[in-house]
């Protein structure tokens, strides 16, 4: 029973980690980029959140806003600094990822505080019993609302257009330049597509604990390691490896807690070792 | 004349104390610009030389400080003892850090040393040898053969010695052989493979030195400031590291002063009513450095310097 327990958490905090690693795959397959800014968007989004809610809007309408302000953000981002940075260096490209983080936790601590906000849940109310697993409600609509944004994005990236053009862009850049794939419009709709993404997961975090400038930082890294987990270049992977660090690490904290801080290094290093395409990474073959 | 202008600005540097002697708590600044501009030197060569980014230098910084206020406090070593075994140390865990580099790409060592600098600090925090989640207390100051430093002006020699130390291996590492072939494998890398230029020991030697100036670095603030916590090390201070390189400009050896002094400075000068607005500054200056200038602050050195060609020349 209490095994069933620690993998149903360990699957709702999975499905958070794999939010965040596909958004942060998404970006790295199709643009080569380490995108260090997705956490850090996700709680700039949350604390906009945390004062609309203030203002009595609805929750529903405030996920909404909350999206679309992520879509319009990426779409600035990219068309105004990523599309010129790529010009220069791809370690430009990173450190400006990385300069956004600093910029937004600077914002957001002097504009609103440090201090700990307590974020309200989409659904209060005593935590769900069914067949002796205690689920917290907030925890199951995190489920369903990442399991639902998921489902989304594969839809959009295996049925649309503009989905098939962006893997064929991730698999090889030259080839779909050749066949006249609008790269620059590509980029910006995986950019936007990020930080939707990361918006709803710095909602859905926010809920479970404290609204604070930091608190996304340990999610970011999470989805780095799902990522690893799952193999860098491949979407699914990134998904799936997300669910299985979550519960991986529920175990792992439950039954070892002497490791528990020191796993997410062990972790990487057992994988890089033995794995070092991920689970479910294609093994890449170099170009030159 | 442009020959003897660094030893013009060296002596300058050299009379700073006495000159800003009213004002002592410019120079405790000015230590830690030093301190800071070390471990941004060593990152420097890792990034800028030899193309590795790493996110957990500040754990390297930690890992330096403790070893050397550990040593210091608990066994009674003397200082300049502690501090050869705490750059022992830290060139070995550059070393292990180093070696999966060697196969490993760019983001997922980045990856790691991410990790690793997550771990350093939740060790740090749960050992009772290093104080803990209270921090490391009362750190004795520098100690040379009897002579405690307690000034600020004492310390300012002191660290001016390993920062200009520093400053002539990377120059030297900069133009060795293992520097030059990092840097053709960095601008290019079919074509130094191509003319068979191999780098594995280069990489190392990388590692190794940006973990021992690191270290060094850490030493130095924790007798300088002569208290350590976990926080102090965590990611923020990699990052900022990270963006000091950057800003100061990527493989030039001004660079990281440079942004150092600009990182320090900038929240003294902007004013504590808008401190926490110095990381965004900071911030807007690393995408502004990335976008228009290549080079960084540096861009101002080497304009100064042709303007001095130009004069000489007349």
């Amino acid at each position: 029973m209490i095994l069933l327990n620690l993998l149903i958490r360990g699957l709702i905090t999975g499905a958070i980690y794999s939010l965040t690693s596909m958004g942060i795959v998404l970006i790295l397959s199709t643009t080569l980029v380490m995108n260090f800014a997705q956490g850090d968007m996700g709680m700039l989004l949350a604390y906009f959140a945390f004062f609309m809610l203030a203002r009595q809007i609805p929750y529903p309408v405030v996920f909404v806003i909350v999206i679309l302000i992520g879509i319009l953000l990426g779409f600035l981002f990219e068309k105004y600094l990523m599309s010129r940075a790529r010009k220069t260096s791809h370690l430009g490209m990173v450190m400006i990822t990385l300069a956004l983080t600093m910029i937004f936790e600077g914002f957001v601590g002097y504009t609103f505080s440090t201090m700990p906000l307590l974020f309200p849940k989409a659904i209060s109310g005593d935590p769900l019993q069914i067949f002796g697993v205690i689920i917290d409600k907030h925890d199951l609509f995190t489920f369903i609302v990442s399991i639902i944004i998921v489902i989304v994005l594969f839809i959009i990236l295996y049925k649309t257009k503009i989905g098939i053009a962006a893997r064929s862009l991730a698999e090889d850049e030259f080839g779909a330049r050749i066949l006249g794939i609008p790269i620059n419009s590509i980029y910006l709709f995986i950019w936007m597509a990020a930080f939707a993404i990361a918006g709803v997961s710095g909602i859905l975090v926010a809920g479970r604990q404290t609204l604070e400038p930091h608190f996304m930082v340990v999610i970011q890294l999470k989805g780095f390691m799902a990522a690893v987990l799952g193999g860098m270049n491949s979407i699914i992977g990134s998904v799936l490896g997300g669910f299985l660090l979550g519960m991986i690490e529920n175990l792992v904290s439950f039954y070892i807690p002497q490791i528990k801080d020191s796993f997410s290094l062990i972790l990487i290093v057992l994988v890089l070792l033995f794995l070092p395409q991920g689970i479910f990474g294609k093994r890449e073959v170099r170009r030159a | 004349m442009k020959k003897f202008i660094p030893y013009i600005l060296l002596i300058l540097v050299l009379f700073l104390p006495l000159i800003l002697r009213e004002t002592p708590s410019i120079i405790g600044y000015l230590n830690l610009v030093m301190i800071y501009g070390i471990s941004a030197q060593g990152l420097n060569l890792l990034l800028g030389i030899g193309g590795q980014i790493s996110l957990g230098h500040a754990a390297f910084m930690a890992i330096g400080g403790y070893t050397s206020a550990i040593f210091v406090v608990h066994y009674n070593f003397p200082f300049i003892i502690a501090l050869i075994i705490s750059i022992v140390v830290s060139a070995i865990f550059g070393l292990i850090v180093g070696f999966p580099s060697l196969r490993l790409k760019g983001f997922y060592l980045a990856i790691a040393t991410m990790a690793l600098g997550n771990v350093v600090g939740d060790v740090l925090r749960r050992m009772s040898i290093t104080g803990g989640d209270q921090g490391f207390r009362n750190i004795p100051t520098f100690d040379l053969f009897g002579f405690e430093l307690e000034s600020y002006s004492s310390k300012f020699y002191l660290i001016l010695f390993f920062f200009l130390l520093t400053y002539f291996i990377s120059r030297n590492f900069i133009k060795s052989k293992s520097g030059k072939s990092l840097i053709a494998m960095r601008d290019s890398e079919v074509g130094a493979l191509s003319v068979g230029v191999n780098i594995s020991n280069a990489k190392l030697l990388a590692f190794i030195l940006a973990s021992v100036f690191a270290g060094l670095s850490g030493v130095l603030y924790a007798h300088d400031i002569s208290y350590l916590h976990p926080s102090n090390f965590a990611l923020p201070l990699s990052i900022n590291l990270l963006a000091i390189t950057i800003i100061g400009g990527l493989g030039t050896l001004w660079g990281p002063i440079l942004a150092s002094l600009f990182w320090i400075f900038l929240p003294l000068i902007i004013g504590s009513k808008l401190e926490l607005l110095s990381s965004v500054i900071f911030g807007i200056v690393v995408i502004l450095v990335v976008l228009f200038l290549p080079r960084g602050l540096s861009e101002i050195i080497f304009r100064i310097e042709r303007n001095l060609k130009k004069v000489n020349g007349i």
